[in-house]
């Protein structure tokens, strides 16, 4: 194509520079206003706080290898799966994906040279550390031990941790996470380049916009409940305290208007992410783009009328739960569009088995079960058994780990060439890939049978006819974090070692893979002009 | 809202440039103007659970409600607003002379605003100090007697959170009013720039609308 | 980097300058005139009893009014981006959502408590409560059914 070749002679001109090295110091990341480094600069910042959550979960595992109370107290286990999952919601899979690829990759998808309101975008981020420091310091002060929903009323009126602390930095993370929001959908809106149709647009960016409708409409909700929360704490303002006439259902309606969408924007990029990854992985047209892209808006609109599914034991009224229940159901529609249209894109592809596509297919698999498990759950009479068991546990970090973080890990070694400039080796990648789906399967799988069997969910320890199972479940954790870890090592010796990334390594369509391996900081040398989908290749199957 | 680059650019007047990642002043106005009304979104809804919480509490403790808004002044509660429906003309009509390149007249505009502004809080401050005065105060620290219901208290919480906000929100629109007036006396805008003007502007009336509610629900009807 | 929407309207120069839309003058003084005169008589109809429902009924659709000319003048959404009103409108339609949805629960809590008082849960040998039960059923039958009416009308 004559597009490409003159493309290919405006990059010579480029004489090496890019985002990376067009300035140095501290002071030029800290400062800057381009969408690819303060998306870096979330990558790193969101996948220490994986670390730091997911070494809260190692312990929690060795803890739970043996009944009885080993070297963590029930206060002190309280306090770690908080904080893991506190960490792992706030800090890192709901800031992950949007904040650091989605901001590094949208805007060169879309061939605009930055985000529409570039200093706003840098304010995210500063709002994302102030944030992160606030529920971070926890750890040094007090901890916390409510559970990463803060159920009032214990952590207004009991919990001795730093509640306030805690709740006010998720407050802040709200912000941080409204304006990254807004700032993509007005992006989206407004700097298509010529022949960027809607329908020209590469899924993850469909994904990116229905995530960000969800961002717009159900974070101010989360801010003015933990507002609320903190007033109460701090002056009993009784809102939601049932002995000066307040109620703590309310509470829990509150927090899940809040919460259930926010499950779609964990899940919803990665959904993204994995569409462009089979496409371009299979080389193939994509199947049903369009019931792909409005399926993920769908899922968004959906999503926020069932959020009273998380309170059929609160004591909600019959009514409510039967209207909750029954809509639940439908989210599963449009999430098995996706799932379909996925596996059809791949038949008569011609498919490169790369690390970034087994990703995909530990995607699919892995979703497959989270999202199934999730219909049971759905039915008042079964969640009345499987409620706060580690059948929910196992269900949720199905969805969460093994859809959002699967996918994100897919997507990073999707974009790393286009990020970094550099290649990374195949083999220890797909290891790794093989690692954590085996790992991932022994630790959670176990945790259907024993949430079934009883296991309630947030406790120490438990009886002795569940000890093979949690055991089992606990080697699987360091399968798993062997895994994690060698993908940490793997980037690391890609960006030591590494070969220079060409261009278009997987000879994908969509404009990001029509610039430099890193890219110019204008991301193009000349606004392009696009003529064409983004999954236009070659063959289209039969 | 913008970014205005560094980079010299031919577009559009001395004043002011287009930013680089923007084909037009017209895109990166509509842009600015897309991004405030997903701004006020955000803000409706969160208001909206504070709404929400009143319908609820109101159905349960309807009494106690009734009972409880009588304690509330409805002279001051019109009284302000008035302070914040006309606040939003004068608003208005800032922008409008932004709009026309009109300087003094835009200055003179956010500063009636301003006043107006002012005045809404020093009413507030005097129901305030009345209220903390009688003991109607939100939840445990409620302490007024002779009430003839029980959960008087929840309306006081509802009543001071919801104001309470929408005050810090007037509080905050003073500030930003200041900052406007303060760039157009310098003589930052004219017809070809006058975004900061509309977007606050916009946050403003947003503010007013919100006290639309707030004043009959709390005061007339309770 | 055009504008890639056709569909759009609202000003289009597509020229280096922005050209604002000038409201007339008399348009803002009729809003304003409006908005005065709407708040006299909602507070007016507040000293009239017209019972309570009327009276908040009457209150909203008043502050409806009023917020809708706010939105549409001084805000120009009559004028602006058809986008924008969609934009705004999505925020009272979730709203509404939130608030329905919860108040399903809320206003219909313990409308089946006559039921359960009837037929105990007996979680130690569930099934056997059920043979056990006829005839408490039929009574536990009735006594809901007008239970249900009271308390369903959310
Ligand atoms: C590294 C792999 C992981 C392991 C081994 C792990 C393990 C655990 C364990 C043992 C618990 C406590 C269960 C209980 O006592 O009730 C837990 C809870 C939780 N995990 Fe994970 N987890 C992992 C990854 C993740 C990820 C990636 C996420 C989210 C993105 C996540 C989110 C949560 C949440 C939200 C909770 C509930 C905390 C609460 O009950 O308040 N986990 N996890
Ligand atoms: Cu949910």
């Amino acid at each position: 194509m004559s597009r490409a070749a003159t493309a290919d002679a405006v990059y010579d001109e480029s004489g090496g520079k890019n985002y990376i090295n067009a300035e140095k110091g501290v002071v030029s990341w800290l400062t800057t206003v381009d969408h690819k480094r303060i998306g870096l600069m979330y990558l790193v910042s969101t996948l220490t706080m994986f670390m730091i959550a997911g070494i809260f979960a190692l312990i929690l595992r060795i803890e739970l290898m043996k009944a009885g109370e080993d070297f963590l107290t029930p206060a002190m286990y309280n306090q770690a799966f908080t904080l893991h999952g506190a960490m792992m919601v706030f800090l890192f899979i709901i800031p992950a994906i949007p904040g650091g690829l989605g901001n590094f990759i949208l805007p060169i998808m879309i061939g605009a040279k930055d985000v529409a309101f570039p200093k706003l975008n840098l304010l995210s981020l500063y709002l994302y550390w102030t944030g992160s420091i606030f529920t971070a310091s926890s750890i040094v002060s007090t901890g916390l031990d409510t559970g990463w929903t803060f159920y009032v009323p214990y952590s207004t009126t009991v919990s001795q941790t730093s509640v306030i602390a805690v709740t006010f930095g998720a407050f802040i993370l709200g912000f941080s996470s409204i304006l990254t929001g807004l700032n993509f959908i007005v992006t989206i809106h407004k700097l298509r380049a010529p022949g960027v149709t809607w329908y020209r647009l590469p899924l993850m960016l469909w994904a990116i916009y229905a995530t960000s409708i969800v961002q717009i409409l159900a974070t101010p909700v989360l801010a003015i409940t933990l507002l609320l929360l903190i007033l109460e704490r701090a002056f009993q303002v009784g809102i939601f305290d049932p002995k000066l006439g307040g109620d703590p259902v309310l509470y829990q309606h509150f927090f899940w208007f809040y919460s259930h969408p926010a499950v779609y924007i964990m899940i919803l990029p990665g959904m993204g992410i994995i569409s462009d990854i089979i496409a371009v992985h299979s080389h193939r047209r994509i199947f049903g783009y369009k019931a792909i892209a409005f399926s993920s808006v769908a899922i968004a609109l959906v999503g926020f009328l069932v959020w009273g599914h998380h309170m059929f034991t609160s004591g909600q009224s019959e009514l409510a739960s039967t209207i909750f229940s029954f809509i639940t159901f439908f989210v599963a529609v449009p999430s098995g569009v996706k799932v379909f249209n996925w596996t059809s894109t791949m038949w008569g592809g011609s498919i490169a088995w790369s690390t970034p596509m087994l990703y995909a297919m530990s995607f699919l698999f892995l979703f497959t079960i989270g999202g199934l498990t999730g219909l049971p759950l759905a039915m008042v009479g079964l969640d009345l058994h499987l409620h706060d068991t580690y059948f929910v546990v196992a269900h949720f970090h199905y969805v969460m780990m093994g859809g959002a973080v699967i996918a994100f890990i897919g997507g990073l070694h999707h974009w790393w060439p286009k990020m970094t400039g550099r290649m990374y080796h195949e083999t220890p990648a797909k290891i790794a890939c093989a690692l954590i789906f085996v790992g991932f399967n022994m630790t959670f799988f176990t945790q259907f049978f024993l949430g079934t069997r009883g296991m309630p969910r947030r406790y120490h320890t438990y009886l002795d006819q569940f000890q093979p199972l949690h055991a089992f479940s606990t080697f699987g954790s360091w399968v798993l974090g062997a895994g994690l870890f060698l993908v940490l090592f793997t980037f690391i010796h890609s960006l030591l070692k590494g070969e220079r990334a060409p261009k278009n390594p997987w000879g994908g369509k969509s404009l990001e893979w029509e610039t430099s391996s890193p890219p110019p900081t204008e991301n193009f040398h000349r606004t392009p002009v696009v003529t064409h989908g983004p999954y236009d290749f070659a063959t289209t199957g039969k | 809202m913008m970014s205005a680059s560094t980079e010299a650019h031919e577009k559009g007047s001395p004043d002011f440039v287009v930013a680089h990642h923007f084909d037009s002043a017209d895109t990166q106005f509509d842009a600015g103007r897309l991004g405030i009304w997903l701004f006020l979104v955000t803000e409706v809804l969160f208001f909206g659970g504070l709404f929400c919480a009143f319908f609820i509490y109101r159905n349960w403790y309807f009494d106690s409600f009734v009972e409880a808004h009588h304690h509330l002044d409805k002279q001051m509660g019109a009284l302000n607003t008035v302070f914040l429906i006309t606040s939003s003309l004068t608003m208005a009509l800032a922008v409008r002379a932004a709009q026309r390149t009109k300087r003094s007249e835009t200055v003179n505009m956010l500063f009636v605003t301003f006043l107006l502004a002012g005045c809404f809080l020093v009413v507030k401050y005097f129901e305030y100090t009345h209220k903390i005065h009688d003991g109607l105060l939100p939840g445990a620290m409620f302490s007024a007697q002779g009430f003839a219901t029980q959960h008087a208290g929840v309306f006081f919480a509802i009543y001071f959170v919801m104001t309470g906000i929408h005050g810090l929100h007037v509080v905050i629109g003073m500030g930003l009013i200041l900052w406007i007036l303060i760039r157009a006396h310098r003589g930052d805008f004219s017809s070809r720039y006058y975004a900061p003007v509309e977007g606050v502007g916009l946050y403003w009336h947003l503010v007013d609308l919100i006290w639309i509610y707030l004043f009959p629900l709390l005061y007339l009807v309770g | 980097m055009a504008h890639a929407d056709p569909h759009d309207h609202g000003h289009h120069s597509h020229g280096p300058d922005h050209v604002p839309h000038v409201t007339p003058l008399p348009i803002y003084l009729k809003t304003f005139a409006t908005l005065v005169v709407l708040t006299v008589i909602t507070v007016g109809a507040s000293y009239i009893n017209l019972g309570t429902s009327v009276n908040l009924a009457l209150a909203l659709i008043i502050a409806t009014t009023k917020a809708c000319v706010v939105a549409a003048f001084f805000m120009h959404l009559a004028s602006d981006h058809k986008f924008h009103t969609a934009v705004f409108a999505s925020s009272i339609v979730f709203l509404g959502i939130f608030v329905a949805f919860t108040m399903f629960d809320t206003s219909a809590r313990g409308q089946f408590d006559a039921q359960k008082k009837n037929r105990p849960a007996q979680m130690t040998d569930p099934f056997a409560k059920a043979t056990a039960a006829p005839s408490a059923a039929p009574a536990a039958a009735a006594a809901p059914a007008g239970a249900t009416k009271a308390g369903a009308k959310p």
